[in-house]
This record gives C-alpha cells, sequence and structure tokens, in this order.
C-alpha cells in the first residue's frame, strides 16, 4: 500500500497504488434540490450504452429517493454498518478524517472493505420512491412547510474516484483511470469477469454482465468529453441539475472554473460518503430541508455551510449566475463570468458559449384578459 | 467369525467401490491407444492414481481465507500427442450459471511452458518463465452440452425484455447489420474477449508470467468434459503433450480448483504446488 495525499480527508491516506492524478479530471455538481426524479438520466444513459444482452438489468445512472430508496438494495448502509468510527474532527483549522477508509479497514486477504450485491439487490431499482423518512400528521402539507418529513433525490453516476475501488479491487489491472481526463474505464479485452470490482465499489456502479460474463460501468461517455460534450445524462437532464467539467485540487483552484467555483472556493458542493477514502468526483449540492444530522454522513462535515450558502444564493448575485448555467448548454463550460445580470458559460479559451440571464423577467398576467374577455386561472 | 465378517464387509466396500488404488507420490502417466476427454471412459480405471493435498492460494490479494476443497484426486494419460488429465475433486453444489455474486466451478491445470530443471514459481509462474495453464469452467461445460447462450431466459427464465436495439426490425434480413448491432452492444465480444457466449469447448489454453498476468494463448487447442457426479465434479482436460516430455525427461504439473459456492474466483482459489509428471 501506498501513502496518498485526499484532500476531502484533510490528510494522508493508504491506497493500493502511489498517487498519480490525471492531467485533468472529470467531475461533475449535481444540485439534489432540482432533481425532480424523472429518470430522463437514467433513460438516457440506458438507451445509449446499456440496451444489450445481459445489460437488462444495469443502470450506470439511476436516481433513487432518500432516505429509503437504494440502487442495489442497501448500496450504503450494508458499508456504513462495516464501516466503523466514522469521526471527523478540526486540526489545526483543518477538518480532518478521523475514522478510517475502505481501503485502510480491508480485512485479512482483501484488497478493500466491501460486499457483493446478489442479483436480488438489482432487482427494485424504484425502491422507496417518493416515501417520506416519517410520518405527516394529516393536512400537515396542505397548511404549508412543516418539518416533521423529507425525502430528497439522489442521481447517481459512477463518481471516476480519484483513488478508485474498482481498480484497487482488480487483480489483473483491468481496470484504468485515463490519464488525459480521470475517467476509469474497465478493459473490456482484458476483464475475466471475477467480479472483485463490482465488490469493492462502495458506490456499486460496476456491473456484472452474466452474458459477456465481464463487468462493466459508466464510461461518462468519453466519446462525448473527447469532443467538449457533456454526457448524455447532463445534456438530456429535465431538471438542469447537472453541470460536467474539470475539477483542480483545492491549492490549484480557479475561480473562472465553474466546478472549481463551485467545490473550492464556495464549498457549495460535496463529495457523497467522502469517508470512503476514493476521492469521489461527483460533487452534490445538499437539499435544504434535510436535517443536516442525516446529511452530514452523506455528504461529510462541509454540510452545514454548503445549505448556508446555498440559501444564500439569492443574495449572491455570482452564485446565482453559475447555478444558472447548469443545463444551459450541451457543451462543457470550463471558464465563467458573470456580466451585469448574465452569466457566460466559455469554452477552455475563453470563447463564449452560452449567456444565461440569472434573473428571467416577471410578468404578472391579470387573471381576466380584457382582449379575449376571458378569466384564466394559473396552475399553483 | 468375527474375522470372517470383517473380511466380508471389506470385499462388499471394495466391490462397491470400484477397486481401490494406492496413490503415488507423482503424476505417472499411463501410455494408451487413444486419449479420451471422457471422464467416465473404461480406461481410466487401472491408471495409477494421485491425490494432490490443496492449499489456498496465498501469495497476492484477494485470497480465500478458509480452505475448501482439501484435496485433488488426478490421474493422466497420453498417446503421444495428447495429454488428459482426470481432476475429481469433491463439491456438493454444481454452480454454472454466471450472474452478480453468481460464480463459477472450474479447474485447471498447469505446465511449465519448457522443461527445464529450474521450474517456474509454482503460483502462474514468474517473469521469463511462462507456465501454460488449461482452464476449464462449469458454464462453459453446460454451454457446450446445450444450454441456449445470449438469452437472459437462460439465467432469469421469467425475465421479459421489450427490445433489444440490437434486434431492431430494420436490421432483419441483414445479418451484416445484425452482427455489427450485437457487438456494438457487447463490448467485450467485440474486442474478442469470448468469457461468456457461444463456444465449441469447455477449456481454454491460457499462459501466465506470474500472478495478474494471465493471457488467453494465440489458439485454445486443448479440450475437455465435466461431469457432475454424485459427489463432485469429474473432468478431463486433454492439451498437447508438453514438448519434449519422455520416459526420460519428466516435468511438472500443478492443479487449481474453483468451488463457486465458497466465492471462489479469479485469484481465490484452491491450488497444489508442482507435482512431478512421470512417463512411465
Ligand atoms: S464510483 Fe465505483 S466504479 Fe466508479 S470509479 Fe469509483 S470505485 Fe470505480
Ligand atoms: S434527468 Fe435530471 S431531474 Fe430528471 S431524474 Fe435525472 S437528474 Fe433528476
Amino acid at each position: 500500500m501506498a501513502r496518498v495525499n485526499n484532500w476531502q480527508l484533510g490528510r494522508e491516506m493508504s491506497y493500493w497504488y502511489p498517487e498519480s492524478r490525471p492531467e485533468k479530471q472529470f467531475a461533475a455538481v449535481f444540485d439534489t434540490n432540482k432533481c425532480i426524479a424523472c429518470q430522463t438520466c437514467t433513460l438516457a444513459c440506458k438507451t445509449t450504452w446499456t440496451s444489450g444482452k445481459g445489460q437488462e438489468y444495469m443502470l450506470w445512472n439511476n436516481v433513487e429517493t432518500k432516505p429509503y430508496g437504494f440502487y442495489p438494495l442497501a448500496w450504503d448502509l450494508n458499508l456504513l454498518e462495516m464501516l466503523d468510527g466514522q469521526q471527523w474532527s478540526e486540526r489545526d483549522g483543518k477538518t480532518v478524517y478521523e475514522g478510517s477508509t475502505i481501503f485502510e479497514s480491508a480485512p485479512a486477504g482483501e484488497r478493500v472493505l466491501g460486499w457483493r450485491p446478489s442479483d436480488e439487490d438489482y432487482a427494485y431499482p424504484n425502491v422507496g420512491e417518493d416515501d417520506c423518512s416519517g410520518g405527516v400528521d394529516g393536512g400537515a402539507s396542505l397548511e404549508g412547510t412543516h418539518d416533521m418529513a423529507w425525502f430528497y433525490y439522489l442521481a447517481r453516476i459512477c463518481n471516476h474516484c480519484t483513488y478508485p475501488a474498482c481498480l484497487a479491487s482488480c487483480p489483473r489491472g483491468s481496470i484504468y483511470k485515463r490519464p488525459e481526463d480521470g475517467i476509469v474505464l474497465v478493459d473490456q479485452g482484458r476483464c475475466r469477469g471475477y467480479q472483485e470490482c463490482v465488490r469493492g465499489c462502495p458506490y456499486k456502479k460496476v456491473f456484472f454482465n452474466p452474458i459477456t460474463s465481464t463487468s462493466e460501468k459508466c464510461i461518462a461517455c468519453f466519446p462525448k468529453i473527447e469532443q467538449g460534450l457533456a454526457p448524455q445524462c447532463f445534456e438530456n437532464c429535465i431538471g438542469k441539475i447537472r453541470m460536467a467539467g474539470f475539477l483542480n485540487t483545492p491549492d490549484k483552484a480557479q475561480a473562472d472554473n465553474p466546478l472549481d467555483y463551485l467545490v473550492h472556493i464556495k464549498k457549495v458542493a460535496l463529495p457523497l460518503f467522502p469517508q470512503f477514502g476514493l476521492e469521489p468526483n461527483v460533487y452534490y449540492i445538499p437539499p435544504i430541508h434535510v436535517p443536516t444530522t442525516f446529511t452530514r454522513q452523506m455528504f461529510g462535515p462541509g454540510v452545514d455551510k454548503a445549505v448556508e450558502v446555498y440559501r444564500n444564493a439569492p443574495n449572491d448575485p455570482d452564485l446565482t449566475s453559475l447555478l444558472g448555467l447548469f443545463g444551459s448548454t450541451a457543451q462543457i463550460t470550463r471558464r465563467w463570468k458573470r456580466v451585469g445580470d448574465k452569466a457566460i458559460g466559455m469554452d477552455e479559451h475563453g470563447k463564449e458559449l452560452v449567456s444565461v440571464p440569472f434573473r428571467e423577467p416577471v410578468h404578472i398576467r391579470p387573471a381576466y384578459d380584457k382582449l379575449y374577455q376571458i378569466t384564466r386561472t394559473n396552475c399553483p | 467369525m468375527r474375522l470372517l465378517i470383517f473380511l466380508i464387509l471389506l470385499t462388499l466396500l471394495v466391490s462397491a467401490c470400484g477397486h481401490v488404488q494406492t496413490p503415488t507420490a507423482e503424476l505417472n502417466v499411463a501410455q494408451v491407444k487413444e486419449v479420451t476427454t471422457d471422464p467416465d471412459a473404461a480406461v481410466w480405471r487401472d491408471v495409477p492414481l494421485h491425490i494432490s493435498k490443496m492449499i489456498p492460494q496465498d501469495l497476492v490479494d484477494p485470497r480465500v481465507m478458509e480452505p475448501s476443497t482439501s484435496e485433488v484426486q488426478v490421474k493422466a494419460i497420453t498417446d503421444g500427442t495428447q495429454i488428459a488429465f482426470r481432476l475429481e475433486w469433491i463439491d456438493p453444489t454444481q454452480n454454472d450459471v454466471p450472474g452478480p455474486k453468481h460464480f463459477l466451478d472450474g479447474c485447471a491445470v498447469q505446465i511449465p511452458a519448457r522443461i527445464d530443471p529450474n521450474v517456474p514459481a509454482p503460483q502462474m509462474g514468474e517473469a521469463g518463465k511462462t507456465v501454460e495453464i488449461a482452464f476449464w469452467r462449469a458454464d462453459w461445460q453446460a454451454i457446450v452440452d446445450g444450454r441456449a447462450t445470449d438469452d437472459i431466459r437462460t439465467i432469469y427464465p421469467n425475465a421479459t425484455v421489450d427490445h433489444y436495439p440490437s434486434q431492431a426490425r430494420s436490421l432483419e434480413g441483414n445479418p451484416q447489420a445484425l452482427a455489427e448491432a450485437a457487438a456494438r452492444y457487447s463490448p467485450a465480444r467485440a474486442v474478442g474477449n469470448r468469457r461468456g457466449g457461444p463456444r465449441e469447448q469447455p477449456v481454454e489454453d491460457m499462459l501466465a508470467e506470474g500472478p495478474g498476468t494471465l493471457s488467453p494463448a494465440a489458439d485454445t487447442t486443448s479440450k475437455g468434459k465435466g461431469i457432475k457426479t454424485k459427489t463432485g465434479w469429474s473432468v478431463v482436460i486433454a492439451r498437447q503433450v508438453p514438448a519434449g516430455f519422455s520416459p526420460g525427461t519428466p516435468t511438472q504439473s500443478a492443479f487449481a480448483v474453483w468451488e463457486a459456492a465458497h466465492g471462489e474466483v479469479g485469484a481465490r482459489k484452491m491450488r497444489t504446488g508442482w507435482v512431478p509428471m512421470i512417463l512411465k
């Protein structure tokens, strides 16, 4: 095992291979507050990549309702139960993970701490859909907001981790991380279907294909990325919750890189289960209506601050404008700036790709239309 | 009287088991007119028996922490061109259907690529000292025995599928377009990795130069056949005689067994050390 730096943990950790960061790292920010669980992303991926034989059950992209939705069943709970003492502390002004990662707590004979989902665990992709965390008293939801119960949608793809557990688990070295963009791929020529990656990935984003007898996973639509385009699940997202790009390490953060701005500067977007130790590269703006006692375990100790920053977005024109760029173009916005009340998305050379007003003009239309002499009722 | 009863019982026992053979320390390869891949063929009856103790693969992680298959019974025959090994081991469950968390029973025979007093490391060879491995897998056997491939219903009989783009109506009557579409949705096949799907033999020939280096040989020439017995598996793997193997020039062989129900797959396996292989 090598010692590597995991900035999400605020410390070094043990990993199977030495640190070797790609030239640039594919990454994404998902705004959970905007997802409507329409599953358009799921279908966009399914029809593009996993319509083959043996791929029937695979959802490289899935959207589950938290707290009771999982695909596969209990993917997160199973590991959380196995992983001891997930404590964070403040040390010298730094937030440091004091617990052990899945690499550091690998039992004897294993490369990582993991578990294997069975085929039945994949059989209920929509389990828990729209189930509330608790009961709602009669009539409460009609009276306005309440804090009795909550749920939110968690859209998930492979995190193209900096320290992939899938890659570390493969005794054949059949999984590789592309040096040019950090995308993690299973070499379909080398894979012999041992399913070690399926066992090792804590996010359960590698799938065994029983017809080809090899393991397959999200490829971040690399043929699109190579052309400067966002993956299918980003381009097709109805809720415009997703932004694709490339993320720098915190010491190299650039304010005009949309992802660096959200993750490193505003710290409004957080990794999914950073305590697992993989330095995952899909970042989530946490749901602001959910008790942070729950989301802190899922998104780490930065969650209270992130919620505060997001709630304050109306007073923060820069942040508001950048949030408006989500889903505004099929291209990857490598850079951005705010000009007045507009957000400009640009390619890596600063060429404008899209310009979005961050406050749409508001028209208030009287209920009675004099011209047509008719009364119209708006839906709430 | 007691002695008589004992002798009668012993005779009954011996005749019930066929006949009892005293295992030999080495693997003595018997010369026959023609090798067979049939594990039940009569020719095996009088071939010397070798019983190899098995231990877990213990060089790399992941590994089996609790030993499973404790021994493998091996017999070998040759006709001068082909050499056939019959491996028998105890395994109460038949695991030949792939799937998530479903592994496949299997076994393998390993032989140094070159006969040399300086033998390769017993666990899959080492750099510059290649080993040849012939690998048999239970699902491949099921396919060779007639199980339909490429149909999810052979694995999940109640599965329903609306549509595969690779079988779109617009492609009907155009074999080339159908083949291209099938490959597009089957990346492993498209790059020639035939872990699953139709096959002629339940065996695959491979080469290795140490753990993690296993790769398919240019061609699979080995044959085989496996039968599930009441107590386990009886599998024949027949391959080319190692170059130079003769009565005066012995070589080595090693064996591995995967018991799928015990989660064994890949590096998680039971194996033997090198066993001297002698042609009488
Ligand atoms: S999310 Fe899982 S499959 Fe994706 S890179 Fe990380 S460990 Fe590998
Ligand atoms: S398409 Fe967008 S809004 Fe719809 S489920 Fe997917 S992530 Fe959520």
